[in-house]
């Protein structure tokens, strides 16, 4: 039994929301490799020519993600190429992720990404090597790619907060003019920045020929000599001043109020379009710099022709961050993740009778469940309150609730009794007739009218 | 009043019922609250039986399981003495149930006719019948009293229309228990009144009517016997002819409650607000929602606005504040100082208050916790702040003190999430943080709605301490007994423009009734000059 008062700082480690939004990720992913692994069965059940062992095999292959390579070393090394390759998806994950807390929907992460690359790129390869410390090259080189991304992003925001234009058609339209401004300008410029030296002429020069490429600080060599470096480090970094942004100081306060709601910000003198605009500018930066961080690793092949392609890595974190819930420290995790089922998947060909495309699947699965993750909160909090519906004090439980009945009947249409049905399960249906105390308020019964407790018989009461 | 208590009886009376429905020993829970404990309910045939309640007292709990809407942890239903199952609204209806919601089921662009007939629309081979439908509903309109024209759009006839349309609707679908969920909160004091006339005549065409409201005045004029919950349990039946109303009051509240607001006259000084010549473009139509409107407020003196929903009212409140635009040759001036194109920002941190109309739109981010809401105009201030960086100590104290100063009642205190807090709850954060802000005006617009006695009182008593203590008052409200309680001076707004100025001591709701709906209007009267 719980003390009525304060439920929320001493609430049970169930209850808590940070528990419940992990609980409810790690639900969704473990839904994905369920259907992952039946998909994998039914085709084998399904086909003459693979035995049905082989769907366990598959899903193994999957889960144990870099592991499935094999030897020590090789598995050491592909585990260092997952986490370099997570890092550009973790920066992908925050630009959405930041952009949804404040309620916008960023979809133009590809395209900030995009010119991210070529701002880096076109430095890093621009300043003659030995003119100046590689150090500051590579620093001018990381803000010259963030810089361009936070003016990309800022676009979009631009036509939001001034004339109300949908994010979600500038973000698609500033994609698409990134992916051939990337083209034309490496195209005028090709015998300056493709690799012709090593005859990949469809790449760009790595920017290690011009000496410039991030420390690793002996992480490469840490992990077998994959391709890892500090990025790793300075996403999570940047993760982690994001986490503090939004939720510590007044700025994050304003954009989150925005997100929430744009009235109620509005009504409380928050300038909210020019948060609209920051939002999306910061959203920018951040893809932008996991474009700076990918390119400036030195030993990166960037394909420049990009007119008809846009990179995954700027749609994938959507999932990213849907995955976690939007929490910055959450996408480093489903980043991370992410990769590791990706890297699983890559080992299906070699070893089974799969295609690496079960690891996309079992993604899509995953996103798709995260699309309930309200549903399984509702439910974690079902199972977990009964104990503490025990708890708040007859006066606060009297006025506290929420009401549900009122709102529910007067809000939805009469007419569609379904709308009804469905949605009072999740929110309330909760019964714990047993268990919950009676809504009383001793303070304000007085002796002449006091409620009917239900045993007393009351003979006289409907027939005087 | 010991006669009154009633509990349910479990002897079944299965052969010739009195009742027409009986709910017995309904037991409706949530996660948190027993909505309903133990609650019984007897309506008889041909009787109009008020339900009173608070907010959240299960009223609406109650109803939602008679129409199917909840199923009940425990309880029967009982339909002329056999026992029923309702699983949805159609059960509801097949058993001749029929509900007038508060906030009305129409579909705006159909006509009164297609409304009515909407989901039984008579057709053979496909191909609507509408001839023999329009008969029925003329005939019932004829019968009933209720006049409506079945060929207009709902979108253009009076709100008073549109609920006499939903009550067709019942009458057509040969319902004969009908349930009205506060059907007067949204009319005029002679619609209300033409109201519980159709009420009366259809309880003596042998209609049973039950009667949701918490207004004491409407159910002693109308309803037979008046069965009271209060949070969530039942407390007793009454014949309202044996009760006052302050006995029932005081059932419902379970103390005494005052309803006069206590006040002293009001002792007008210097002009706080000054607003001259405003005009707002309307978002729904072509006309000016507002036209030149010009008044002033001064300290010391609740100035309220009167007036039928959507005559300007709120458009006049968002340009006052800042929300919405005003055309060019208004002036606003707050204590001489001309603020009509300051930002919203500066007009908070400079002595305007406001008590918004929608409280889940602008009052509150929902989503945020009590404490991040208490601070939503404050977390800049150095009180709240240091290099960027909000002092969480300082808001939780600030908030707590709040809470405890205004008892605001919510599951997990300072930290519970303002959407799971009860609608009063809400709105008593809204106010605490409100008036404790530093202000000059507090512009509140209904700063009561869908409250019940115990906290209207309350929000009632705040008002009229903040206006003795030194500031002027906006009161924009739609209850005309809020109205002519708490103000100290009276204008009446029709269709955005000042059509009277009244003395809530001289004049009568009947009168001001007439301002409202615009069968009247002062002769000059443009706003509130000729006050002084």
């Amino acid at each position: 039994m719980r003390k009525p008062e304060k439920t929320g700082s001493k609430a049970s480690f169930f209850r808590r929301s940070a528990v419940q939004s992990v609980a409810a990720s790690l639900i969704c992913i473990f839904g994905g490799l369920v259907v992952g692994f039946l998909v994998l069965l039914l085709m084998a059940v399904f086909s003459k020519d693979i035995p049905v062992s082989e769907a366990l095999k598959g899903i193994l292959i999957v889960l144990s993600g870099p592991v499935a390579a094999g030897n020590p070393r090789d598995i050491l090394f592909t585990c260092g190429n997952s986490l370099f390759t997570a890092t550009p998806l973790i920066m992908t994950g925050l630009s959405v992720a930041l952009a949804f807390k404040t309620g916008l929907f960023n979809i133009g992460a590809p395209g900030q990404y995009l010119m991210g690359a070529m701002g880096s790129l076109i430095v890093a390869l621009s300043i003659p090597q030995g003119s100046m410390p590689a150090w500051i090259i590579w620093t001018l080189a990381f803000l010259a790619g963030t810089l361009l991304g936070v003016i990309w992003g800022a676009i979009p925001g631009f036509f939001k907060a001034k004339f109300n234009v949908n994010e979600v058609i500038v973000c698609i339209l500033t994609n698409w003019i990134a992916a051939n401004i990337v083209s034309w300008v490496f195209y005028a410029h090709q015998e300056q920045f493709v690799n012709i030296a090593e005859t990949k002429t469809n790449f760009i020069r790595k920017t290690i020929s011009n000496g410039v490429s991030t420390a690793t600080l002996g992480l490469d060599k840490l992990f077998a000599g994959s391709y890892l470096d500090v990025s790793i480090i300075i996403a999570c970094l940047i993760a982690v001043l994001l986490y503090v942004m939004l939720n510590k100081t007044t700025f994050g306060y304003e954009l989150r109020a925005c997100g929430y709601n744009r009235n109620a910000a509005r009504y409380a003198g928050m300038n909210e379009k020019r948060n609209i605009m920051l939002s999306m500018a910061i959203a920018g930066g951040l893809a932008a710099c996991g474009a700076a961080l990918w390119c400036l690793n030195g030993q990166q092949d960037f394909k420049w022709n990009t007119y008809q392609s846009l990179p995954n890595v700027g749609f994938n974190g959507i999932p990213a961050a849907l995955l976690a819930s939007n929490n910055p420290i959450g996408v480093i995790f489903s980043a991370i993740f992410l990769r590791y089922i990706d890297t699983g998947g890559s080992y299906l060909p070699g070893e089974t009778a799969f295609n690496e495309y079960v690891s996309q699947l079992i993604i899509a699965v995953i996103i798709y469940f995260a699309g309930f993750s309200k549903f399984i909160k509702d439910f974690l909090n079902k199972k977990n309150n009964k104990p503490l519906s025990v708890s708040p004090a007859p006066a606060v439980a009297g006025t506290a609730a929420p009401e549900p009945p009122d709102t529910e009947t007067k809000d939805v249409p009469a007419e569609n009794p379904d709308i009804q049905t469905e949605d009072v399960p999740a929110e309330n249906a909760d019964a714990q007739t047993e268990d919950a105390p009676p809504a009383e308020n001793p303070d304000i019964q007085t002796e002449d009218a006091p409620p009917a407790d239900g045993t007393a018989l009351g003979k006289d009461g409907d027939r005087k | 009043m010991d006669n009154t208590r009633k509990a349910p009886s479990p002897a079944p009376e299965t052969e010739g019922s009195p009742y027409v429905i009986e709910m017995r020993g309904i037991t409706k829970v949530f996660p948190g609250i027993v909505a309903n404990d133990n609650i019984t309910l007897q309506l008889k045939r041909g009787e109009i039986h008020a339900l009173l309640g608070e907010n959240g007292a299960g009223k609406s709990t109650l109803m939602s399981v008679l129409f199917g809407l909840y199923q009940p942890e425990q309880g029967e239903i009982y339909k002329d003495g056999k026992k029923v199952v309702i699983n949805n609204p159609n059960d509801a209806n097949a058993l001749g149930i029929g509900m007038v919601h508060q906030h009305f089921k129409l579909v705006d662009v159909f006509s009164v006719l297609d409304n009515i007939i909407l989901g039984i629309e008579p057709a053979s081979l496909g191909f609507l019948r509408k001839k023999e439908a329009r008969q029925k509903v003329l005939d019932l309109s004829k019968n009933y009293g209720l006049n409506v024209d079945p060929d207009a759009l709902v979108e253009d006839i009076t709100v008073g229309m549109q609920q006499r349309t939903e009550i067709l609707k019942m009458l057509y679908r040969e319902n004969e228990i009908l349930i009205f969920d506060e059907p007067t909160a949204v009319l005029t004091p002679q619609e209300i009144t033409e109201l519980m006339n159709i009420m009366k005549g259809l309880a003596a065409e042998g209609k049973s009517i039950l009667f949701i409201s918490h207004k004491l005045n409407e159910i002693m004029e109308v309803a037979d016997r008046c069965t009271v919950l209060r949070k969530g349990k039942y407390v007793g039946t009454v014949n309202v002819s044996d009760v006052t109303k302050e006995d029932l009051s005081a059932m419902m509240v379970g103390r005494d409650v005052k309803f006069a607001v206590d006040k002293e006259d009001a002792k007008p000084a210097e002009t706080i607000l000054d607003v001259k010549n405003l005009t707002v473009k309307s978002k729904l139509h072509r006309k000016n929602a507002v036209s030149d409107v010009s008044l002033q407020v001064r300290v010391g003196e609740i100035v309220c606005i009167a007036g039928i929903d959507g005559n300007g009212q709120s458009e006049f409140v968002a340009a006052l504040t800042g929300l919405q635009k005003a055309e060019p040759g208004a002036q606003i001036l707050l204590c001489g100082e001309d603020v009509t194109k300051k930002t919203i920002r500066y007009k908070n941190t400079h002595g305007i208050s406001h008590i918004p109309e929608d409280r889940h739109k602008h009052g509150l981010v929902l989503d945020y916790t009590l404490q991040e809401n208490i601070v939503l105009q404050r977390y800049f201030e150095v009180e709240f702040q240091k290099y960027g960086f909000i002092r969480f100590d300082k808001v939780r104290a600030y908030a707590d003190s709040l809470i405890e100063r205004f008892d605001i009642r919510s599951g997990q205190g300072a930290d519970t999430i303002a959407r799971s807090m009860s609608g009063g709850n809400q709105q008593k954060a809204i106010i605490a943080r409100e008036m404790d802000r530093a202000h000059k005006l507090l512009v509140a617009v209904q700063p009561t709605r869908g409250l019940d006695v115990g906290a209207i009182e309350f929000i009632h008593e705040q008002i009229v301490a903040t206006r003795d203590a030194g500031s002027a008052v906006l009161l924009i409200s739609l209850e005309l007994d809020e109205v002519m309680n708490l103000s100290d001076r009276i204008l009446v707004m029709y269709e955005g423009e000042i059509t009277g100025e009244f003395d809530p001591k001289t004049t009568s709701v009947e009168e001001l009734g007439l301002y409202m709906a615009g069968a009247k209007r002062q002769n000059g009267q443009k706003g509130g000059e000729n006050h002084a």
